[in-house]
This record gives C-alpha cells, structure tokens and sequence, in this order.
C-alpha cells in the first residue's frame, strides 16, 4: 500500500446473521483508476460499497479509504466520497432544488454551477418532488447528488440498472465525464458487462463474498485476446464463480453476451 | 465529433479503434496540420469509453509522429501529421483489400469479376468526388 491508495481493504468480512456477505477480501484501489465491480446478485457488491461508504461496520478485518477509518472517520469522508446506492433513497417529498440546497448546505465543496451543468445534462427536472421522478429522472439526481461536492472517491452501485436504453446512455457519458484523472477513483458495481467493458480500466470479481480477482482489463483478458471484451468479462465471472469457495452456479447476469 | 463510438465486443482493442477512427480523420481532412484534438475527457464522453483508453490512443498517435502534446494547452496535429495518416492508412487498407481479395478469390469469384468491381467503385468515388468539386465552380461561373 502507498499513501495515495484510495481504498484498502484487509481480510474484510461483514456478515447479517448467519449469511456471510463478504469474506477475507483484501482489495487495494490506486488513484484515478475506474474499477467495475462484478459478481452475480448477492456476491458482496453492495455491501462492500456500504462498507466504503461508512453504512456498515466491518466485523474481521479494516477498512481504510482515502487514508482514514472507514467508521471512525465517516464524517469526514463524506464530505470526500459520492455514492449512489443501488435503490434511490432520496427523502420523496424534496423536489430536486430543494435537495441540492440541503446538500449544499452540508458539504463544504459543493459546486452549484457544475450541478447546475449536470443537473441540465441529465435533464431532472428541478421542481419536481423526488418520488415523483422516473426510474431515469431519479438516477440523474442520485449522480448530482453524488458530484456536486466533487468528491475523490465515487461509488456507483447498479447505476444503469432497469434505465431504458437512451437514459443509460446519457447516466454513461456522465460517468465518462465524471473522471478526472488522479484526483478521482471511481468503483461502479454493475451486472452490464458491455458498459463494464466501456468504463473500466479494472476489475474487481466477487464471488459468494469472496473477492476472486483484481486486474486490469488487459491482464484478466490476456493481450493475445484483445478482442470482445464484454465476451472476455464473461468468461472471467464464470471462471471466478468456479473457483469460489461453494462452486456457486453461473452467475445470473443481465446481458450475457453470445 | 461525428457518430463513431467504440465497439467493445470488436476484435479490435477499443484504443486502437480509436486511434484508427483519428488517423481517418486526418486523412481525408477532417482535422488538419495545427489542429487541436478534443480533449481526453470529451472524446471518452463522444465515443463511449474510459478516458485512460482515449490518452493510451492519443499517446500512441503521438509515438506515431502524428499528433504531438503541447505542455499542458492540449493534444495538436504536427505538420506533417496528415500525410503521415495517409501513408499509414494507405498501408493498413491495403492489407485489407489483399486480405479480402484473397477471400473473394478463394470464394470461387474470379480475377476478372474483381477487377470489374474495383474499377466500379473507383468511378463512384471519382464521381462523387466531381460532384463535390464541381457544384461551387459551377455557382461561381454562373
């Protein structure tokens, strides 16, 4: 680990009751890599998210992003971390001014002029009441709400799930357009192994809890393979989901390419 | 810039799709000697793809004598950058047509049948490039 990794992880665990969520994951992000976060439903995705987010404790192991506590300094991180967890969970009864106000209000580097930009680009409507927003509309917000404050670490759980084609398109370009080279690490967890293959230049497998794989796109794929990278992803989950600690099934995914 | 988007599921790399989508450009004009490239990050959002994928293009362009970085202002087509990208796409496109005439001529066409098509399409492309020409010499005249 150096002093800039973003995020690292040791022998990470967090169990619900008896259901062990992620186990022993030792995972380790340096600055300004975009990592897609891969595994079949109920591998850790999110939980390992919440973990970074500061939502959950972890019971083995430590946690530490952007040189603090996860916990301890949850505070403090989150005036440096955006997240958009996998279900909106804005409060429905703010229209989407009134919850960049609020927001502005708590973060001490919220930017209205670049809010304004993509609140615009995304086109959510700003007086409307949050619950009132479509599936598209709601996401738009969440990633505002993520960006404003221009934050180091972006965490994205399933932000193109269940969008219609156009909307997933526009929530991509935003993502694209939310790098910024080394001054931010993004890690987006996502079944969409053809917009993993856009956004990463990593990938992070999870399997039953397990973390099974961490490498770069060129490294997991092989360079005497370039070609057809959502194809190549596939085959990487299952190869993971094999050697994961229970031999679970083919993982369950939204586009598995042919 | 225009509709080109990478293709992840292409058997060629999403960087070297780019870098020949750029070397197109400059070779039939589209960005000239001087020109300033977009930058990484507007040319990810254009075409679909990380950043970090779009500089690995630029960079190799940049190994290529094509394009060259001024420091800090941006990503700029060096004077000799557009022959260079001719030169380049000329040689590339013509390991794909002897690659395609090969496969044509093993399909059981015969020499002939393609030396029909070539020069076919060579005279569509003349005339459509007459056409081009000729429109605003023709307003001139008038």
């Amino acid at each position: 680990m150096t002093d800039r990794t973003v995020l690292h992880a040791v022998d990470l665990g967090r169990r619900f009751g008896k259901h062990v969520a992620l186990r022993g994951v030792d995972l380790e992000l340096a600055p300004g890599r975009v990592t897609a976060l891969l595994g079949a439903n109920g591998a850790g995705k999110s939980t390992l998210l919440r973990l970074a987010v500061g939502l959950l404790q972890p019971q083995t192991g430590s946690l530490r992003v952007l040189g603090l506590d996860s916990c301890r300094d949850a505070e403090t991180l989150r005036q440096r971390i955006g997240y958009v967890p996998d279900r909106p969970d804005a409060p429905g009864a703010l229209t989407v001014d009134e919850l960049c106000r609020f927001a502005a209000a708590h973060y001490r580097r919220w930017d209205a002029t670049r809010v304004d930009e993509l609140i615009d680009r995304l086109e959510v409507p700003r007086r409307q009441r949050f619950r009132t927003l479509s599936k598209g509309q709601a996401m738009g917000a969440m990633l505002v709400l993520a960006l404003g404050h221009d934050p180091e670490l972006l965490l994205l759980d399933e932000p193109f799930g269940g969008l219609d084609p156009l909307v997933r398109e526009e929530v991509l370009r935003c993502v694209l357009d939310a790098w910024r080279g080394d001054e931010r690490t993004i890690l987006c967890a996502t079944h969409e192994l053809e917009l993993a293959a856009r956004i990463a230049d990593d990938v992070a497998i999870l399997a039953e809890g397990a973390l099974c794989a961490h490498a770069s796109v060129e490294d997991l794929l092989g360079t005497d393979a370039p070609g057809d990278l959502p194809r190549g992803l596939h085959a990487a989950l299952v190869r993971a989901t094999r050697t994961s600690p229970s031999h679970a099934e083919t993982p369950h995914l939204e586009t598995v390419p042919c | 810039m225009d509709d080109f988007r990478v293709d992840p599921a292409a058997h060629t790399p999403p960087s070297v799709q780019i870098v020949e989508h750029l070397l197109d450009a400059l070779s039939t004009g589209r960005f000239a000697a001087g020109d300033k490239l977009p930058s990484v990050r507007s040319l990810a959002v254009d075409v679909l793809v990380n950043p970090n994928t779009v500089a690995k293009a630029y960079a190799e362009l940049e190994r290529q004598g094509v394009v060259a970085g001024r420091n800090g202002s941006g990503v700029y087509v060096t004077a000799e950058g557009p022959d260079h990208a001719r030169s380049l796409r000329r040689a590339s496109t013509l390991q794909d047509f002897v690659r395609t005439t090969a496969a044509a001529l093993r399909a059981g066409h015969d020499a002939e049948a393609l030396r029909l098509a070539l020069v076919e399409s060579s005279n569509q492309a003349s005339r459509s490039t007459d056409t081009h020409c000729e429109t605003p010499q023709g307003a001139n005249h008038r």
